[in-house]
């Protein structure tokens, strides 16, 4: 392999890192590499491909909250060629360091005034919601940059347990399309349990939902609250439905794959699998051929 | 460099089982003097051939092959054709030929289809080793359909006591499945479409002893060995694996309301206080 092939495979593991794992995906590429200078140029795209489409979250510097980085929240690169990336909330953006996975630079970041009250609703639902049924979650609105009614909805929530081998990410994102009357989006899940093997579950879920004209032109609040409800109703019937197909999966697929027992309900007689009446006389006559030499 | 090896495997602990094949490749691309490590150390979907003889479906992997070609363990001959191909003794053969008979009644009772392949070499000390290999692929006849494989590999080692032998026994297996939604919804409203993909890869090893009567206790005593070892790891990965991941998604969301939920405590806290007072 040449050197930019060599940098590819890593880029390419670095992108199947599952949650939490990056550092340590990270540390034994390098270490198989072992030439951290072309490396460490090497990967950084995709680190922040990785950060980007995982919905890293990060600390707001000056806030006690967590912002998501992702292509919703990139603001467009500088003229230094400084990429930022904004955090609504606080009506701050500020630099990402892809590696670090640190925010610095924080700089005020005054939102749109005629986007900003739906958004800001739809910001408070958000978080609303995010604390009736994520553990430890992190959610994000963003006015979309070329429309004043459109917005993208983000949540992420991660849990990470090294020291009982387990991780798992939920990443949610709708697009909520006030023109069109839409809110469309993805559900994802990955979890990752790693004790004596390794075990992934890897789920996607289209969702599309369109909204009453009720729904469209009330208030703020009130509009924001009802789209909530329908997310909410929408994520709860698909957590719901996972347990549905892990019953399918291990009463058809597991099956139809390898039965847990042969249709006898008994484990096999290998006395009469060995088929002594075809083969018996053969072995016999090489009894003791092996053993004893 | 011991810890290059250790840094690729604990690589491929945690890169997803369904990629297995391609990651191997790529891990042998940047390190070539670590192929024999890697490729002795990391299990990998087996391949399934046929045997241009008998028409019989075969599994290649590493245990079976010699340079490029595999052998099959029907014809014994390799494809593509070796002139001096390694073969088992004459001996070994007949054994060999006996426990792939068996095990392809073991492979029709649990997996009602797949293949199977057994294959035996003599060891140095006089004792032999073997591999039991087994498959079976679920292919959708129809887009919602699920789809899913299973693949083991169950690598032995016999060493003969007089009336006893001791075998040590390595097995892995490999497992994915996956479940299409479609858009076909049940529920008015309820349009979602998506895809469920579970998989899974873990490696168990035991040590027996058994008695030994005559030749064929071998291809006894390995089959209930292999037969154990698979009902329990398929157990394992059913009940525990699968059933983990499953509560960690319940770990990141909850169905019901958490905040409800506190606001209960609390106020039954507040009942109980006011109950002492």
């Amino acid at each position: 392999m040449n050197p930019s092939e060599r940098i590819d495979a890593a880029c390419s593991f670095l992108l199947q890192s599952p949650p939490g794992e990056i550092n340590d995906v990270l540390n034994d590429v390098r270490n198989i590499i072992s030439d951290d200078d072309s490396l460490h140029e090497g990967v950084l795209p995709a680190l922040k491909e990785y950060n980007l489409t995982q919905f890293m979250t990060v600390d707001v510097p000056g806030s006690d909250h967590q912002a998501i980085i992702s292509e919703a929240a990139r603001v467009a690169a500088t003229q230094e060629g400084q990429e930022r990336f904004i955090d609504p909330r606080s009506k701050t953006s500020f630099l990402f360091d892809h590696l670090s996975l640190e925010a610095s630079d924080s700089q005020p970041a005054e939102p749109d005034a005629d986007s900003e009250p739906f958004r800001a609703a739809l910001e408070k639902a958000a978080l609303t919601y995010l604390s009736a049924h994520f553990h430890d979650g992190v959610a994000a609105v963003f006015a979309a940059k070329d429309s004043t009614n459109k917005f993208t909805l983000q949540v992420v929530a991660n849990k990470y347990n090294p020291a009982n081998y387990w991780a798992g990410r939920w990443r949610s994102e709708y697009t909520i399309d006030l023109n069109e009357n839409t809110v469309r989006g993805k559900i994802l899940v990955n979890v990752h349990y790693y004790e004596q093997g390794n075990v992934q579950l890897s789920t996607s879920h289209n969702v599309s939902l369109s909204l009453p004209t009720a729904v469209v032109t009330a208030s703020p609040s009130a509009s924001t609250s009802k789209i909530l409800a329908l997310i909410e109703d929408e994520e709860g019937k698909y957590q719901t439905s996972l347990n549905d197909t892990y019953q399918e999966m291990g009463e058809k697929t597991f099956k139809g794959l390898r039965r847990a027992l042969p249709v006898t309900k008994q484990k096999i007689d290998w006395d009469r699998a060995l088929g002594p009446y075809k083969l018996g006389q053969e072995l016999a006559s090489s009894k003791g051929m092996f053993g004893n030499s | 460099m011991a810890d290059l090896v250790d840094s690729m495997l604990d690589l491929m602990r945690r890169l997803p089982p369904t990629r297995t094949e391609e990651n191997v490749t790529a891990l042998i691309g940047i390190c070539p003097d670590y192929a024999d490590d890697l490729l002795g150390s990391v299990d990998q979907p087996l391949k399934l051939k046929t045997d241009r003889t008998t028409g019989k479906d075969y599994l290649a992997c590493d245990y079976n092959r010699d340079g490029e070609s595999h052998r099959s363990p029907w014809s014994n001959e390799y494809d593509p054709p070796l002139e001096d191909g390694t073969i088992p003794t004459a001996k070994l053969r007949k054994l060999e030929i006996a426990a792939n008979e068996a095990f392809d009644t073991y492979r029709e009772m649990y997996f009602e289809g797949g293949a199977s392949s057994v294959y035996l070499w003599d060891l140095d000390d006089g004792g032999f080793a073997g591999v039991v290999l087994l498959k079976k692929t679920m292919t959708p006849t129809a887009p919602h359909e699920p789809s899913g494989s299973w693949d083991s590999i169950h690598v032995f080692e016999t060493a003969e006591r007089g009336r006893q032998a001791h075998y040590k026994l390595t097995s892995t297996v490999m497992l994915q499945l996956v479940t299409h939604k479609g858009s076909n919804g049940e529920n008015e409203g309820w349009k979602g479409e998506g895809e469920v993909s579970l998989s899974g890869s873990m490696t168990r090893q035991t040590e027996q002893d058994w008695p030994i009567l005559d030749q064929s206790s071998h291809i006894t005593n390995t089959g209930r060995m292999v037969e154990e070892m698979e009902i329990k790891m398929r157990n394992l990965l059913q009940e525990v694996y699968f059933g983990k991941t499953r509560d960690i998604v319940y770990d990141l969301r909850s169905v019901d309301d958490l905040e409800k939920a506190r606001r209960q405590r609390e106020l039954q806290k507040e009942l109980v206080g006011f109950i002492k007072r």
